[in-house]
């Protein structure tokens, strides 16, 4: 049986778990598992505070206010959160940035790391609003409902990162 | 239902999410990044488990008792622009939106920056939608593979989780998952051993 202080559960025992999710999801909010319309809603309140024109722009308005958009802010806090009692449990603590990237890209620092970072985000969110979800919402919550769309973006998204980690990064 | 209602329901649903993409390994840099070398097939594994857990638990909600789907679009053009936009994002960050959060409970600082880049480049998108949307000028379907195929939803659904699952079946008896977290479970493997490398059952018992 998993224990709660393990290192490493079977990724099959957290997909299911992870699946489970939908169901609360779907009963309670009227809607499916997802992450990336959260940052709308908070960029969007953070863009109001210098630019009283994000007011008119009705993306950003239909993301601000009411249960859903507040319920999708408090599951990406909740990931957080969850991942944290995870790691303080099993104590797989975490150096600033994952040995990977040296290997990958050569960086080692966090200011090395950061503005990569930065960037990263960036694109991940401005390619997520395009395509209207991420790994999330089009990928376990769109192929879970047979969702066309869904299939098309989740294809594109794997191209898009295999293309990226094969011809800009060393082999990990 | 109040603001409040929504936020306690979706912390409770974080927090579950947040500890078992933890416990996966699925939100390391080094399994992500080794998801697209195809080095790791742990992201596959969790997402697919995940897929046809949903699968099933809607064949049920929406076949027999009517629960509504909550469908994206097909819009051709945006989705693959922008999937193939977020696929290069989640390469660079070794992060999806949802595990980049999960990264900084963990202590990775550089998940920070990937948050504060994703809400300026959702902010960026926000301020140029309608012109996004009207230049791809794309109406779009909410359309399922049962209503293409013309089967009733929780037959497509449960047939396409059988299949998967004896993928998933094929995928671990080639690659195990054990052979795929890494001494310090971060997906981080001697540099000379992939995981279809690993020393047989054989030899491990040996050791």
């Amino acid at each position: 049986m998993p224990s709660l202080s393990d290192k490493a559960w079977s990724p099959y025992v957290a997909g299911v778990i992870i699946g489970l999710l939908q169901i609360p999801t779907f009963l309670l909010m009227d809607t499916a598992l997802g992450a990336s319309s959260s940052f709308v809603t908070v960029g969007a309140h953070l863009a109001a505070l210098v630019d009283p024109g994000v007011g008119q722009i009705k993306y950003f308005t239909s993301h601000m206010a009411g249960a859903k958009n507040w319920w999708q802010v408090a599951v990406v806090v909740g990931i957080a959160v969850g991942a944290f009692l995870s790691m303080q449990l099993s104590g797989a603590r975490r150096a600033a940035v994952s040995g990977i990237w040296a290997r990958a890209t050569g960086a080692t620092s966090l200011g090395t790391r950061a503005p990569v970072a930065f960037l990263a985000g960036f694109l991940m969110l401005l390619g997520a609003r395009i395509a209207g979800g991420c790994t999330s919402g089009h990928g376990i919550s769109g192929m879970a409902q047979l969702s066309v769309g869904s299939t098309v973006a989740v294809v594109a998204m794997f191209a898009g990162g295999m293309l990226v980690a094969n011809l800009f990064f060393k082999r990990v | 239902m109040t603001v409040l209602t929504g936020i306690l329901i979706g912390l409770a649903t974080g927090i579950v999410f947040g500890f078992v993409l933890e416990k996966s390994r699925v939100f390391e840099p080094g399994i992500i990044v080794g998801q697209m070398q195809l080095r790791s097939f742990i992201m596959l594994k969790v997402f697919l488990a995940a897929v046809i857990t949903g699968l099933l638990a809607l064949a049920v909600m929406h076949g027999a008792f009517g629960v509504k789907l909550s469908l994206k679009p097909l819009v051709w053009q945006a989705d693959i622009i922008g999937g193939l936009v977020l696929g290069a994002g989640i390469a660079l960050a070794g992060a999806c939106p949802g595990t980049s959060l999960a990264q900084i409970g963990a202590g990775y600082r550089d998940a920070w920056f990937v948050v504060l880049g994703g809400i300026a480049g959702a902010v960026f998108y926000g301020y140029f939608d309608a012109s996004i949307t009207a230049y791809f000028a794309e109406k779009g379907a909410k359309v399922t593979f049962a209503e293409l195929a013309g089967y009733p939803f929780w037959m497509v659904s449960t047939g396409l989780a059988v299949v998967l699952a004896g993928a998933l079946v094929v995928l671990e008896r080639m690659v195990p998952w054990r052979h795929e977290v890494g001494a310090n479970v971060d997906g981080v493997l001697p540099a000379d051993a992939t995981p279809d490398h690993e020393p047989t059952p054989g030899a491990t018992r040996r050791a």
